[in-house]
């Protein structure tokens, strides 16, 4: 690889920073407001911090779009030093807003350094699965058109599911998209909701229901085995799997039946982060797999 | 070149709106090969579904041939009913020219001479007087206009006119339409795409037709009043009636003769005592050949239609040698390792497994003609306005409630009484809904529901459950499961373990167990399991012995149960285990209980 090529995210990859493996790897902070107030990611201010509040103390949160001054500020600060800028970006329909504000800068920058915008079409682990596999790309190449052109068949590759036990969390953003069917249900269901990156609407949908962690952990095994079959893929180049630490039982299970059946590279156990908390809700957790 | 392919996507968005606007009037018009009656509507999700399926990022660097020929690929796989998959061989014909990028007007001649090609080669027996034939004059008009302008959508638009001359010359080649009166459906769909395209330039309207019902009802009265009413009477209202029909109105073809030719006799018939009788003959022929044509032996029934995938490319000869035999109206399309089929037949199910042989079924759908037919014959036929829904039939109030949460589209809460067939039969019908699944929660609901089923006008897919739990069971699980298209819903009924608990209402011993009369008794996997004095003792007595590693147990309440919290009495016998009490308000039983 000859360019120096800079990779810019954001904090909900579903992993920790620390777990990225690239060098040259900045990424920025969502905002989360909390009634008036804004609060960033912190040593305090963490995912867990804010689930608990919402189980004590029944607070409501929101997120914000990431900011376009501290954007152009990152790009600003790095534009000397790098000749190819990547921003791998929270899927356009999950925040259209985030993703504007990236193609305006790459406007802004046109003249000075080339800027690669991927939308991800997803969030949490999904946008850390793309990431991953993105850095294995640039390995190979540093050529911009055949990075674009792998980089989509990354999204286009790239499955999460999440379990939410209450769904109202989602709804609340805005963002349930067609997974608005699982909502309010008398009987208390765990809803498995899904973003699918071969899916051009990029919305979220309603992948199935369940009443108990085991089963919606065997059902969420069996849509990705149907999915790898559907894509042809006998095998899964990343899995990350991430959620609330106060469900570690599911969780484990989970990460214990995908060991078992599901034929995988690296699977990495994740963490969630501040704005993560809001998607997930108490007791939320999502596995998100890469099949290219 | 963004801003050209957001253009092109426009035009086919608009094109898609304004044929979705007028499908009634194509469905109305359909006869051939036999009386489906939703050629507007497959036509319809056809193009919608190939514009659904565009992905919203595309590359920077897509050319205008390559977003065609992306078009065309969704819509071959998006491809619905006969007109469906012949419209989108014709585009892909199109779009393999296309894809060179160059659309002068002498490259989209080639492009409209192989999309012809690639049509008529794709449908097995392809007949004239169909969509095909419209296809065909549209490329021997362009080429025969050719010269005159050089705008190639201009040429297209100035053959219009032509092709409404040929749609109109449609029943002069295929005598069934003649009979029915009416013009290809597929052709007016065709044309009304064109038309679609024109109005980019000026806006049109599409004339409306007459609904068959109606023009059934008026064939009908016409033939009643020749062949009872008139001998009898003088003076008939029906008579005056029909001499003041405006049949310039009637924009069936073969209605509209029907109806000059009863007006002439009646106003003729002093003057003509020699011919009267064998003219009335005539007319009453002529009534009984224009109902009849509505009403053919529909020789295969079933409308089917598959794709199919491989890892290796599949032969598409044998393919088709594997299953000619098992109807007509055959049409394999595709390449490589993707072919879609088109068949009707009376074994639907053959027809799958002998597919199933080239590769992986990824879609299939299998349509009821002898239904749609029906539906479209009636007078109170269905518009419908869902693909598909979930339709459970349960009593007791909480039950309902809980079903319609899990995601059902319409919970039918019977209480005591059982819905007779023609309960079932006006349920089923108002929910328009081409298709249904079915679910009752007594096996002794099943006779009416499958008799229902068979008169009402939707392809109805029965699911065999026999009490409220499997009807939570079938609703619960991956939800893409719960499809028409994906038989693998109706084995779900049986995913929870649980039990049902009643009083006895009289000594008994079945099934090996004793149970006193007033003795609280537990049935599980439709047999008597066990009995006690009391109904926590029964219920407490049954978890023990049918728990294995389930962590939730549920109690549903029945309607008559008063004032008992059993959930809470369970849970201090069993303190490990998660309880939760639910108002189900069956009359049955008393508690419904579940072990997950």
């Amino acid at each position: 690889m000859n360019k120096r090529i800079l990779i810019i995210s954001a904090d909900n990859l579903g992993i920790g920073i620390d777990q990225v493996p690239y060098q040259h790897f900045e990424y920025l902070k969502y905002p989360v407001l909390v009634g008036e107030k804004e609060y960033r990611e912190s040593e305090t201010y963490s995912a867990s911090w804010l689930l608990e509040r919402f189980v004590k103390e029944k607070i409501t949160a929101k997120s914000s779009s990431l900011s376009r001054a501290e954007m152009t500020d990152l790009i600003e600060k790095n534009v000397n030093n790098y000749d190819l800028i990547i921003q791998v970006v929270m899927g356009s329909n999950m925040s259209a807003a985030t993703f504007n504000i990236a193609e305006e800068v790459k406007e802004k920058f046109k003249d000075l350094i080339p800027v690669i915008n991927i939308d991800s079409r997803q969030v949490v682990g999904g946008t850390g699965a793309v990431l991953l596999r993105l850095i294995d790309i640039i390995k190979t190449t540093d050529d911009d058109e055949t990075i674009k052109k792998q980089a989509g068949e990354l999204v286009t590759n790239t499955f999460s599911y999440y379990v939410t036990p209450d769904l109202n969390y989602l709804n609340r953003g805005g963002r349930i998209g067609k997974a608005k069917a699982l909502l309010g249900s008398v009987l208390r269901v765990l809803p498995v909701i899904g973003l699918m990156g071969d899916d051009p609407e990029g919305l979220i949908i309603p992948v199935g229901q369940g009443r108990t962690f085991k089963q919606v952990n065997s059902l969420i095994i069996n849509s990705i085995r149907e999915k790898m079959n559907e894509k042809k893929a006998e095998v899964i180049t990343v899995a990350i799997i991430s959620g609330d630490e106060s469900k570690r039982d599911a969780i484990d299970d989970l990460k214990r039946e995908f060991e078992g059946s599901i034929p995988c590279k690296n699977l990495i156990y994740g963490k969630l982060h501040l704005v993560e908390a809001i998607y997930m809700g108490p007791g939320g957790y999502s596995v998100s797999v890469c099949m290219k | 070149m963004k801003n050209e392919i957001a253009e092109i996507k426009n035009a086919f968005d608009n094109i898609s709106k304004y044929f979705w606007r007028h499908k009634e009037y194509v469905n109305r018009l359909n006869v051939f090969p036999v009386p489906d009656g939703d050629t507007g509507l497959n036509i319809a999700l056809t193009i919608q579904g190939a514009l659904a399926n565009i992905p919203v990022n595309l590359p920077d660097n897509i050319l205008p041939g390559d977003f065609l020929k992306l078009i065309s690929d969704n819509m071959l796989l998006n491809s619905r009913g006969c007109s469906g998959v012949i419209l989108s061989l014709f585009f892909e014909g199109m779009t393999e020219v296309l894809e060179n990028n160059d659309f002068s007007r002498e490259n989209i001649l080639k492009a409209i001479e192989k999309g012809c090609v690639t049509a008529y080669k794709g449908t097995d027996n392809p007949r004239e007087g169909t969509m095909l034939t419209l296809m065909s004059e549209l490329k021997k008009k362009y080429s025969e206009i050719m010269t005159i302008k050089e705008n190639p959508l201009e040429l297209i638009i100035d053959c219009i006119p032509h092709l409404k001359e040929t749609l109109d010359k449609t029943p002069d080649m295929l005598p069934i339409l003649k009979q029915a009166g009416v013009v290809d459906s597929g052709g007016a769909g065709f044309l009304i795409l064109l038309e679609g395209l024109e109005r980019e330039f000026s806006s049109r309207k599409i004339p409306e037709t007459l609904p068959l019902s109606v023009a059934l009802k008026i064939n009908s009265l016409l033939k009643d009043l020749l062949v009872k009413r008139y001998l009898r009477k003088k003076r008939s209202d029906t008579g005056t009636l029909v001499q003041n029909l405006g049949a310039g109105n009637i924009t069936n073809a073969r209605l509209h003769n029907i109806v000059h030719n009863v007006q002439q006799y009646l106003k003729n018939r002093t003057h003509n005592h020699n011919n009267k009788y064998q003219a009335r003959e005539a007319l009453i022929k002529d009534t009984k050949e224009f109902e009849s044509s509505w009403n053919p032996d529909i020789r295969y029934r079933y409308c089917t239609e598959l794709t199919v995938s491989s890892d290796k490319n599949i032969d598409s000869q044998a393919l088709k040698e594997q299953i000619i035999n098992y109807g007509d109206s055959l049409i394999i399309s595709g390449r490589g390792n993707t072919y879609k089929i088109h068949i009707h037949t009376n074994k639907p199910d053959s027809v799958i497994k002998d597919i199933s042989l080239f590769g992986n079924i990824i879609f299939r759908k299998v349509d009821d003609m002898k239904k749609q037919h029906r539906n479209f014959i009636s007078y109170d036929s269905i518009e419908y306005e869902k693909e598909q829904s979930i339709f459970c039939i349960v009593s007791g109030e909480g039950f309902k409630k809980i079903l319609q949460s899990l995601g059902a589209d319409y919970v039918y809460d019977y209480g005591k009484r059982k819905p007779s067939v023609k309960k079932l039969v006006d349920l089923l019908n108002s929910l328009k809904s081409k298709n249904i699944i079915a679910a009752p929660d007594d096996g002794d609901i099943l006779m009416s529901l499958k008799y229902a089923a068979s008169l009402c006008k939707a392809n109805v897919f029965i699911v065999e459950s026999k009490n409220a739990i499997s009807l939570i069971s079938l609703l619960m699980g991956k939800t893409n499961e719960i499809n028409k298209t994906n038989f693998l819903f109706r084995d779900r009924i049986n995913n929870i373990k649980h039990f049902m608990i009643s009083k006895s209402a009289k000594e008994s011993s079945v099934d090996g167990v004793a149970v006193k009369k007033g003795d609280f008794f537990v049935i599980y996997n439709g047999k008597i399991f066990l009995s006690e004095k009391t109904l926590k003792d029964v219920a407490a007595e049954a978890i023990n012995k049918l728990l294995n590693d389930e962590s939730i147990i549920t109690v549903y309440k029945g309607l008559h149960v008063k004032g008992n919290n059993l959930a809470a009495g369970l849970k201090n016998k069993f303190p490990g285990l998660e309880f939760e009490e639910y108002y189900g308000g069956q009359t049955q039983y008393h508690y419904y209980i579940t072990l997950e």
